[in-house]
C-alpha cells in the first residue's frame, strides 16, 4: 500500500513537473510574433551554446568515427567486407551518432548552465527583479537561451558529422590500411540527402528538448541552493532521455 | 478611509480582502489597505509576517488566492503581461536581499531600466554614478555586485530602485545591515524623494527610525491580519500592549511567535488541499 502511494506520488509529481514544460512553451509561442526580440542577447547565447561547446562536441565526433572504424572493421573483417566499412560509419553518424551524441553533451553542458543559471537567479530574486524593472522574463531570459539552443545545435551536428567522418577516415586509411579513393567514393555513392537531412531534424528537435526543458527546470525552481541542484540535475538527466526517446520515435517516423 | 480626502483622490494603492496561503498556511489573511498619493505608510510586524509577502502580491510577483488589488484604480491582474510591463514603469522596488543581477557591473544594473528605454551608455553611466553618489557609494560602478558587501548590494538596490524615478517605490527594509551613519544617510535620502519628489512608498521596517523620521501611517502585520492602522504620532502613543511590545522589543508580552501561530494555522487548514509540488517548483510564478 505504502509502496503503492509512494509510485502516486512520484507520478503526480512527475506530471506536474512536466506540466512545466507545456506552460512555459505556450508563454514563449505567445510573445513569438511581438517585439523586444533582444537580438544582442540571442547573440550572445549563440556564442555561449555554439561557439563554446565546439572543443567538446569535435572531440567525441573524433573519437566516435574513429572507434565506428576500428568497430566496423572487425565486423566486416569476418566476412571480407571491409569496403563497407566507410558506408557504415558515414551513415551512423550522420543519421544517428552525430545528433545524439551531439545532443547529450550539449544537455550536459548547456542544458546544466541554463538550468543553474535560471535556478540561480530564480531563488536570488532576480527574475522578480527584472519584473520590476519593466522587463519580462520571459523574452529576456528564455527566449535568446531556447532560439539559440535550437539554432545552433544543427550547425554543431554538421561539423562534429564532418570530423566523425574524418576521424573513420583516418583510422580506416592510416590504420587499417584501406584505399584511401575507394573509401571516399564508397562514402559518398551510397549517402543519400536523406542521411543528412534526418540527422539535421533530430538536431533540431533535440536542441528544442534541451532548450524547453532546461529553461523550464531552472525558471521554475524553488528552494534554494538545493533546489537549483535539484533542477540542474533534473534538466541534464530528463534532457538527456528525452533526446534518447524522441531519437527513436523520430527514426521510426523516417524508416516508414 | 474615512477622511474626506479619499473621497477626492483616488487611491494609488488599495487592496480589498487579499488572501494568500502557502501549501495551506495563511501568510495574508483578509487584507484590506488604502495608500493615499504622496503618502508614505510603513508595514511593520515580525519576521515571518508576510510583508514581503504582501508587497510581492501588490507587485503582481504572487497571485493572491482572493481579494483584489489596485494600483492607480487597476487591477494589474486583469491586464496583459505586456500592459502591466508598461504600467511597471511608475514602480520602483528595493528587494530584501537587493536582487542585483550579479552578470552585470554595478552600474548596468543601476541603469538597467534607462539603457531598456535607450539611453545612450555615456549618459546611463553618468546617471548611475550619481545616483552611487546619492547612497554614499561614489566609484564602484564598474564591480560586480559579488565583489560587494551585503549592505554595499542593498544600497546598489536601492540606487537602482530609484533610478529611474518611479512615482510609487517599495522598500524592503532599507536599512537591515547598514551601520547607523549610512541608515541616516539613506533614512534622509528616502524622505527627501517623498518630499521634492511626491513619491507614494510602501515601507517595510523592523525598528522604529524609520517610522519617526517620515512615515504618515503605520500598519502592523500580525497573524496574517492587519492588526492596527495608525499615524506614526499615534504609534507612539499607544497604549496596546501588542503594539507597545513590538515598538519597545521585548520577548515577554502578547506577541505569540510565529511557530505557534503556524501550528495554529495548520490545524485550520484543509487537509485534503495536497501539498502539490509547491516547494520543489514555483509553477504560479511569472
Ligand atoms: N514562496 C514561498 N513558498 C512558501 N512559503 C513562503 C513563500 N514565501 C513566503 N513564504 C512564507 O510566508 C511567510 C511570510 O514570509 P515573508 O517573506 O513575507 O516574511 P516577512 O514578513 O517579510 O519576514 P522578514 O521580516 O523576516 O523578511 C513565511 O512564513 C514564509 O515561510
Ligand atoms: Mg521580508
Amino acid at each position: 500500500m505504502l509502496m503503492l502511494q509512494r509510485i502516486g506520488a512520484a507520478s503526480e509529481r512527475l506530471a506536474f513537473a512536466v506540466g512545466l514544460y507545456p506552460l512555459l512553451l505556450g508563454k514563449v509561442l505567445r510573445r513569438l510574433h511581438k517585439p523586444p526580440w533582444f537580438f544582442a542577447l540571442i547573440i550572445r547565447q549563440c556564442e555561449m551554446v555554439g561557439v563554446q561547446s565546439l572543443p567538446v562536441v569535435l572531440l567525441t565526433a573524433v573519437f566516435t568515427g574513429m572507434v565506428m572504424a576500428l568497430q566496423s572493421w572487425v565486423a566486416f573483417h569476418r566476412f571480407g567486407a571491409e569496403s563497407m566499412i566507410a558506408t557504415v560509419v558515414s551513415l551512423s553518424i550522420l543519421r544517428e551518432l552525430g545528433p545524439v551524441l551531439v545532443g547529450l553533451m550539449v544537455a550536459g553542458r548547456v542544458g546544466a548552465s541554463f538550468a543553474a543559471e535560471l535556478g540561480t537567479m530564480r531563488v536570488s530574486e532576480q527574475i522578480d527583479a527584472l519584473w520590476t524593472l519593466s522587463t519580462d522574463p520571459v523574452r529576456y531570459l528564455i527566449m535568446p537561451r531556447l532560439i539559440a539552443v535550437i539554432l545552433m545545435m544543427p550547425l554543431l551536428v554538421v561539423l562534429a558529422d564532418a570530423i566523425g567522418m574524418l576521424g573513420g577516415y583516418a583510422v580506416s586509411v592510416h590504420l587499417l590500411d584501406q584505399n584511401p579513393h575507394t573509401y571516399i567514393r564508397n562514402s559518398y555513392d551510397y549517402l543519400q540527402l536523406i542521411d543528412l537531412y534526418s540527422g539535421l531534424l533530430k538536431a533540431t528537435v533535440f536542441g528544442a528538448i534541451i532548450g524547453l526543458v532546461s529553461c523550464a527546470e531552472g525558471y521554475y525552481c524553488a528552494g534554494g541552493a538545493a533546489g537549483v541542484g535539484r533542477a540542474t540535475t533534473r534538466a541534464v538527466v530528463i534532457s538527456a532521455m528525452s533526446i534518447l526517446m524522441a531519437d527513436y520515435m523520430l527514426t521510426a517516423w523516417i524508416f516508414q | 478611509m474615512t477622511s474626506p480626502l479619499s473621497q477626492i483622490t483616488q487611491p494609488k494603492i488599495s487592496l480589498s480582502h487579499v488572501y494568500k496561503s502557502f501549501q495551506g498556511r495563511k501568510v495574508l489573511d483578509d487584507i484590506s489597505l488604502d495608500i493615499m498619493p504622496g503618502e508614505s505608510h510603513i508595514v511593520i510586524g515580525l519576521s515571518g509576517a508576510g510583508k514581503s509577502v504582501l508587497i510581492k502580491c501588490i507587485l503582481g510577483l504572487l497571485k493572491p488566492d482572493s481579494g483584489t488589488i489596485l494600483v492607480n484604480g487597476e487591477n494589474w491582474l486583469e491586464l496583459s503581461v505586456d500592459q502591466r510591463l508598461k504600467r511597471m514603469a511608475c514602480i520602483g522596488m528595493l528587494f530584501q536581499g537587493a536582487a542585483l543581477f550579479d552578470s552585470m557591473p554595478v552600474w548596468e544594473n543601476i541603469a538597467f531600466v534607462l539603457l531598456r528605454q535607450g539611453m545612450a551608455k555615456a549618459e546611463a553611466v553618468e546617471r548611475a554614478e550619481e545616483m552611487l553618489e546619492w547612497v554614499g557609494l561614489p566609484g564602484i560602478a564598474d564591480k560586480k555586485p559579488a565583489e560587494l558587501s551585503g549592505g554595499m548590494k542593498k544600497r546598489v538596490g536601492l540606487a537602482r530602485a530609484i533610478c529611474h524615478r518611479p512615482e510609487i517605490i517599495f522598500y524592503d527594509e532599507p536599512l537591515a545591515g547598514l551601520d547607523p551613519v549610512m541608515s541616516d544617510v539613506i533614512t534622509k535620502l528616502i524622505k527627501r524623494l517623498h518630499e521634492r519628489m511626491h513619491v507614494t512608498s510602501l515601507t517595510i521596517a523592523h525598528n522604529m527610525k524609520l517610522v519617526d523620521a517620515f512615515s504618515d501611517q503605520v500598519s502592523m502585520l500580525y497573524e496574517g491580519k492587519i492588526y492596527q492602522q495608525l499615524s506614526a504620532a499615534e504609534l507612539r502613543l499607544s497604549t496596546d500592549p501588542l503594539l507597545r511590545q513590538f515598538i519597545e522589543g521585548r520577548a515577554e508580552g502578547p506577541i505569540r511567535f510565529s511557530s505557534e501561530a503556524t501550528d495554529k494555522a495548520d490545524l485550520n487548514a484543509d487537509p485534503s488541499q495536497s501539498r502539490k509540488s509547491q516547494t520543489i517548483f514555483n509553477k504560479e510564478r511569472v
